[in-house]
């Protein structure tokens, strides 16, 4: 990619572009990651205040939490009154998206901003060495392919890192920051500011499509090996064998919205018989219950939206690669209803959108199965 | 007056004996311990068929949930099941039946002396076999393993005096298994099964100079946590990482609520209380709140805390909130002269009134 960028030229130019969107008045606020004050990690902060707003950090190095949650927790219960710029990973917006067709993030006076993202570094690596990390963050960063074993798995293997469905994105070239819109809002805003939209820069476009092609070689490679793993219940099973049903994964999922997921709910909770007659059927019954069902629930429940931003493996406590089984079955249920989670907002979700004629093959599947058992009898 | 059953087995063959018998003879409606399977999984079963008694690992090193946030969603059974289960799940199922979630009529309980349990991250990264090596002969000369968690190396409860039976496993000979029947129920439901009866009381000099050692591991273990968290601003540092997943407060056999207040619609503010709060502080963290929950958490539960270490395990941030818990959980329950999960008798502080309490706080 592009040879030896200095990340903090970029950091600076991100800043100084927001710094000139404020004084203009066409942004009240704007919302961007900061060192917390202990300097062990970042945290999703929204300010008002200019001089605080240097003190933030457009590209960090790990995303502790997902900035769409962050965006959701403002506008979640009506639209904001300031004008409220955010400047969040590609996953990050796709998940926006997401929650904006599940109504629970509100655009309106929200300007989505987006940069070239090299990926994260693992959380619990920054906690454990906050100034090697920073260190290790900014060699990936300036290294020209943009690849490193270091990174965040799902990272590594994301070929949807540039130019999301935002308003603005940073292009990322040459240690300068191409400013360029993805919207009639974006594009309006450049305009405003007076500043070039570079949007059909060549040698940028290049770069990108270079590295897009190797992650995604690495995407299929990885999802070849994930379909192995998961394949077949026993399969399954044996790959969340260690799960302790803390629901951790849920809970930091930007698309897992409910306020209270189902098999946290009382319906999840059988009285003592329910669990003696279960127990009584097998000889045991494992506690606590359902621990697989949660995983298959929620996979049947969001995966047609999963963005991949690997949350749901960094919560995991006992290292289970969530996000690949849910990255790779995502990837297949989109498939299926020729989706893609987070691309527009304008596209209807597949379970919300009634189509008279939909998989139809499904409808042929069950009558050979069928079929087949009446044979079998 | 307690019984002694004393069985010419190793504890968990002693269990497993016993287990089969109330299974067979019908006396409880099943059995709950402990599991590891052959591919070394670790989890919890209740237990109806004898044949897979041969799973169960009641004093295997491990707490992959607390057992007292299981047994607390127990709804009244025909006929009690039989548990085995760790001094501190057992403290957490007695707190969470003076909170009305359970019953204790609904088990045999059987506990034993702790040794204490290696964090959850060694099955995970595959360190627990390594681990584990010196556990043995740790709790045969009544030491401290090394590497266990936290708040076990600092736990003075180990000893659970009022289960129904007390199984001695601290500093004894292998090869015995010694039972006390500390209640009439212990001894109705071992009236038929066979072994050495006579009359003694657990013995807990034994253990007298563990608990010594334990004690100066918590005040170490209190020290840097009062380095740490000392005003608002060490509390910041402490948990200004958090990424709010509450993981702590899912696993906490003590936070039963089905909806955590600080997950419903209450903590959900709109946008005009977010901007309000903007205008006043020019900043805001998102999602909001962050240290609020855990303070808000400290101070409902805080009371109940056994100590068990489980939200610890789960930090995805790597956060001892065990630590910071237990000390703060027992200074609170010190005031009132309250020890969580000693005596199901005792009720919990905040609901029991008194019309003269604390009357130097309101001068």
């Amino acid at each position: 990619m592009n040879k030896t960028i200095d990340v903090n030229n970029i950091r600076k130019d991100i800043l100084q572009f927001f710094g000139k969107a404020t004084d203009s008045g066409q942004i009240d606020a704007v919302m961007m990651p900061m060192l917390v004050p202990a300097k062990d990690s970042y945290a999703w902060i929204v300010t008002t205040d200019k001089a605080l707003l240097e003190k933030m950090n457009p590209v960090a190095p790990v995303m502790p939490v997902n900035g769409a949650i962050a965006l959701k927790r403002y506008t979640r219960k009506g639209k904001a009154e300031l004008k409220l710029a955010v400047l969040m990973r590609p996953c990050e917006i796709k998940a926006a998206i997401e929650l904006m067709k599940l109504k629970q993030v509100n655009p309106e006076s929200v300007f989505l901003f987006s940069c070239d993202c090299v990926g994260a570094l693992p959380m619990q690596n920054y906690i454990a060495d906050p100034e090697n990390t920073e260190k290790q963050f900014n060699e990936i960063f300036a290294a020209d392919n943009w690849k490193s074993s270091d990174l965040k798995p799902v990272c590594n293997i994301c070929d949807k890192f540039s130019y999301p469905a935002c308003d603005v994105h940073f292009g990322i070239s040459n240690s300068k920051i191409l400013p360029m819109s993805n919207s009639e809002k974006g594009a309006a805003l450049l305009t405003e500011l007076k500043v070039a939209d570079k949007k059909d820069d060549k040698d940028w476009k290049k770069s990108i499509e270079e590295t897009k092609k190797e992650r995604t070689s690495a995407k299929l490679k990885q999802y070849k090996e994930t379909q192995k793993e998961t394949d077949g219940f026993e399969n399954l099973q044996k790959l969340f064998s260690h799960c302790l049903g803390c629901h951790n994964c849920q809970s930091v999922c930007p698309i897992c919205y409910c306020r209270q997921c189902y098999f946290d709910s009382a319906a999840s909770k059988p009285n003592s018989d329910i669990k003696l007659m279960r127990a009584e059927e097998k000889g045991a019954l494992a506690f606590p219950l359902d621990r697989l069902m949660f995983h298959i629930g929620r996979m049947s429940h969001m995966s047609l939206s999963c963005v991949s931003c690997g949350l749901c493996s960094d919560a995991c406590p006992v290292d289970i690669p969530v996000a690949n089984v849910f990255g790779f079955v995502g990837s297949e249920t989109q498939k299926t209803f020729e989706y893609e989670s987070g691309a527009s907002a304008g596209d209807a979700l597949p379970m919300r959108d009634y189509k008279l004629d939909e998989l139809g093959e499904l409808g042929k599947l069950v009558e050979t199965a069928e079929g087949g058992e009446v044979e079998n009898e | 007056m307690s019984k002694l059953l004393t069985m010419k087995s190793k504890p968990e063959q002693a269990v497993k004996d016993l287990f089969k018998d109330l299974l067979e003879s019908g006396k409880v409606s099943g059995v709950f311990s402990l599991r590891k399977n052959e591919s070394g999984i670790v989890d919890y079963g209740l237990i109806t068929d004898v044949e897979k008694l041969n799973e169960i690992a009641p004093f295997h090193p491990l707490m992959p949930t607390n057992a007292g946030q299981i047994l607390g969603k127990f709804t009244s059974v025909p006929k009690p099941v039989a548990v085995i289960i760790k001094p501190c799940e057992f403290r957490a199922a007695i707190e969470l039946v003076k909170r009305e979630q359970t019953s204790l009529d609904n088990f045999l309980l059987l506990s034993y002396t702790c040794s204490g349990v290696f964090p959850i991250k060694s099955i995970a990264n595959d360190t627990f076999n390594d681990l584990a090596k010196g556990y043995e002969k740790a709790v045969e000369s009544a030491e401290i393993p090394n590497g266990i968690r936290p708040n076990c190396r600092a736990c003075e409860y180990f000893a659970p005096e009022n289960a129904d039976i007390l199984i001695s496993v601290i500093g004894e000979k292998s090869g015995e298994c010694k039972m006390f029947l500390n209640t009439e129920k212990a001894k109705e439901f071992t009236r038929d099964f066979s072994g050495d009866v006579s009359d003694k009381e657990f013995d807990a000099s034994k253990i007298a100079k563990l608990k010594e050692k334990r004690l100066k591991e918590k005040e170490e273990i209190y020290k840097e946590v009062n380095t740490e968290i000392s005003g608002l601003d060490g509390l910041i540092d402490v948990f200004g990482r958090c990424v709010g997943c509450h993981g702590c407060n899912s696993v906490c056999p003590i936070c039963y609520c089905t909806l955590c207040d600080f997950e419903s619609n209450n903590f959900d503010y709109n946008a005009p209380i977010i901007e309000r709060e903007l205008k006043q502080k020019k900043a805001l963290r998102l999602p909001p709140d962050t240290l609020f929950f855990h303070i808000g958490r400290l101070t409902h539960m805080s009371f109940s805390c056994v100590a068990c270490g489980m939200c610890s395990d789960v930090c995805p941030a790597a956060i001892q909130v065990g630590s910071v818990f237990k000390k703060s959980g027992e200074r609170v329950a010190k005031l009132f002269d309250f020890v969580p999960g000693r005596d199901v008798k005792e009720e919990i502080p905040v609901m029991i009134y008194k019309e003269e309490e604390f009357a130097e706080l309101g001068e």
